[in-house]
């Protein structure tokens, strides 16, 4: 990729940051003060996304959708500007949980086409990798913590919903503590495995250039990471509760499981 | 004469039953005067509430009553007879003095030491007062009934814990939100009931309180009462989705809050839990709004049902009271007994004083005019001897009164002077 191009590709990813900050915040918080800032950052992202999906296009002599480094960059940028859209003409605020962090990871895979610089040592490439194990399995943690209150919080509703009491499990927390439970668990996973996904794309950009990105079980991560993303967004807008959020989140939870086994396997990539 | 019970309450009909024949204030007037004019009325009383409807009554005529009291409750609340019939229950003499001092005692209540049936009973016996139903025995009887409660009350623990249908309702919100700090409520209908389930929210950490009625005046009165907020009857429904405990007691024939509409409620609260109760009878909302996601909804029945489970701490007290039932139920016949022997002793004595005047009289044409001091004398003697005679008699049949086989006393007594009737 043009040098200038991953340029203002990487300056773009940076400005989403910001929008992906405004996301996690509202997830931990469920306000944030800085929605507009965001937007402003976003759009700005937008504009330089533009300039350096113009300058590669211009380097290579056609629309830049060869790989698929340059594929997520255009789609990243198609989303981005979907969602600038969507936001002026209804005013579709709540979307921004979703489409923030969506864009930025997008956009953060196309930049690292070229790795931006190589490890100044082994003990920042092992902590780094560390870092990124850490924050996935507290991620996994909080997201088990998820999936057992969600169903708990689903025979708590059905008992109260059928007026019936089963003896053993009469002793459950109100509904209302459980639902607390769940979104503060699914938000606090939702921040480490992003993170988590963030530190691990870096790590494999760096260690390996542009292969990494055709593993298939890579391509698992960052499915499991979508799912995740959906169940947060549905949860945050359209307030899932009971018995839809409880399946969403044994699914997402059945495909961490998934995801987590199949990189026991790659011991062997990680193995210098 | 007889005494009769006939009605229907929560637990020999469900609430789908109980909702057509319940009586509002002014059907009560009218089916009062009707039941007036049926044949062998003596006395009537009509009680209706959520929980049941009851008609007692003393009549003349044993069979006829009961037959009445079905025709009467299908004609008036225009069911059929046929349908109606097997939800009534029908107590007589002993078992029907029995049922109204445990009605009036709160142990047939659904939530068993409930104090409001108490005044239910009394505005019943008011109403069946004013219009004239009411004379000798029925009214002494609920006067006893009204006594028999309070020994109930004072006696036992009943009335202590504080389980009961509002009460429930609490406890479900807790369960449904963990904390009632910064919860809404909105009430549908000022009624006693939705006023004491406020209260307990109130109590219990609820914020805001929205009142609603049809009558704006009742609204304004209940609002003061937990300086709660005045909604429009006509608009109440727009307030729906802010609010997340909504409790109805309306007077509406017809559902307030349909399946349709909860579901765009629940949409504005973007899946929010709320829980409705619905604590009228005919049902304010639709039963199948508790299918919608995060809507929880309890009617009188469900609440009950809930109420049960709660109650095992009370079935002590319950069986106390139980004691102090029978106790009063066998004073009361054993009261009713020695009345019903009034008329034998008062024929004994007329019997007797017929024969005096009679041998007086017959005297009198014999000796021919006396003197008043003789005239005294006589009256005197005559009347103490009948008196020392009869009282033997009399004073054992007062004692056999109240026995189990003392009619067979009283029969004998009636054959050996002759005093004819039965």
């Amino acid at each position: 990729m043009h040098e200038m191009g991953v340029f203002w590709l990487r300056l773009a990813t940076a400005l989403y940051g910001v929008g992906l900050l405004h996301a996690l915040a509202v997830l931990l918080r469920k306000k944030s003060g800085f929605l507009k800032p965001a937007l402003f950052a976003f759009l700005v992202g937008a504009v330089l996304h533009l300039v350096a999906i113009v300058e590669l296009a211009i380097t290579i002599g056609h629309f830049p959708v060869d790989n698929f480094f340059e594929c997520a960059t255009v789609c990243a940028f198609l989303i981005a500007v979907l969602f600038l859209f969507v936001y002026w003409r209804y005013n579709f605020a709540s979307l921004s949980v979703c489409i923030f962090p969506l864009v930025f990871v997008l956009t953060q895979i196309g930049a690292s086409e070229t790795p931006m610089l190589s490890w100044p040592s082994t003990g920042v490439r092992n902590t780094w990798l560390l870092l990124h194990v850490t924050m996935i399995l507290l991620g996994y943690a909080a997201l088990l913590l998820t999936a057992v209150a969600s169903i708990f919080y689903l025979i708590q509703e059905r008992q109260l919903k059928n007026k019936k009491k089963v003896n053993l499990l009469s002793r459950l927390p109100p509904l209302g503590t459980l639902d607390n439970l769940v979104t503060n668990s699914m938000s606090f996973g939702f921040v480490f495995i992003t993170l988590g996904v963030i530190a691990g794309s870096t790590w494999a950009s760096i260690e390996t250039g542009s292969t990494w990105i055709r593993d298939p079980r890579i391509a698992l991560a960052f499915v499991t990471w979508g799912f995740y993303l959906a169940m947060v967004f549905m949860r945050a807008t359209a307030g899932w509760r009971g018995r839809k959020a409880a399946l969403m989140a044994v699914a997402v939870l059945c495909c961490s499981a998934v995801t987590w086994a199949a990189h026991v396997g790659l011991s062997t990539v990680l193995a210098k | 004469m007889r005494f009769s019970i006939t009605g229907v309450n929560h637990n020999s009909a469900p609430v789908e039953v109980r909702e057509r024949l319940a009586f509002d204030e002014h059907a009560l007037a009218e089916a009062l005067q009707d039941l007036k004019r049926r044949p062998g009325f003596c006395e009537g009383l009509i009680l209706s509430t959520c929980n049941r409807v009851e008609v007692a009554l003393t009549s003349d005529d044993r069979a006829g009553a009961t037959v009445a009291v079905d025709a009467f409750l299908a004609e008036t609340r225009h069911v059929e007879r046929e349908w109606v019939t097997p939800y009534l229950y029908h107590y007589e003499d002993g078992e029907a003095i029995r049922h109204l001092f445990r009605v009036a005692a709160s142990l047939d209540s659904m939530v068993v030491g409930e104090p409001q049936i108490l005044g239910q009973l009394k505005a019943a016996y008011a109403l069946a007062k004013q219009h004239g139903a009411l004379s000798g025995f029925l009214d002494a009887l609920l006067t006893r009934a009204f006594n028999v409660a309070k020994r109930v009350r004072s006696e036992t623990d009943i009335g202590e814990s504080a389980v009961s249908v509002s009460y429930a309702a609490v406890e479900l919100a807790r369960e449904i939100f963990g904390t009632l700090a910064d919860k809404k409520v909105m009430i549908v209908g000022a009624g006693k009931m939705s006023e004491l389930a406020a209260r307990h929210l109130r109590r219990n950490g609820a914020t805001q309180i929205f009142v609603t009625n049809r009558t704006h005046e009742r609204a304004v009165e209940m609002a003061q009462l937990f300086d709660g907020q005045i909604v429009e009857y006509t608009r109440f429904q727009e307030f729906l989705p802010e609010v997340d405990i909504v409790i109805t007691s309306s007077g509406a024939p017809h559902y307030i809050i349909v399946r349709d509409e909860m579901k765009k409620v629940i949409d504005a609260r973007r899946n929010r839990p709320v829980f409705l109760i619905d604590i009228a009878v005919p049902r304010n909302i639709e039963p199948s709004v508790n299918e919608l996601d995060n809507v929880f909804l309890y009617d009188i029945d469900d609440l009950q049902k809930v109420v049960e489970t709660n109650l095992a701490g009370r079935m002590q007290s319950a069986e106390e009271a139980e004691a102090i039932i029978r106790e009063e139920v066998d004073r009361m016949l054993a009261r009713l007994k020695a009345r019903e022997v009034v008329p034998t002793i008062v024929s004994l004595q007329e019997q007797f004083e017929q024969v005096r005047q009679a041998e007086l009289a017959r005297m009198r044409g014999k000796l021919g005019a006396l003197t008043p001091e003789q005239e005294q004398a006589l009256e005197a003697l005559t009347k103490s001897m009948m008196n020392k005679i009869a009282h033997g008699p009399i004073s054992e049949l007062r004692r056999q009164a109240s026995q189990p086989d003392g009619h067979h006393f009283v029969a004998a007594i009636r054959k050996v002077f002759h005093l004819g009737g039965d």
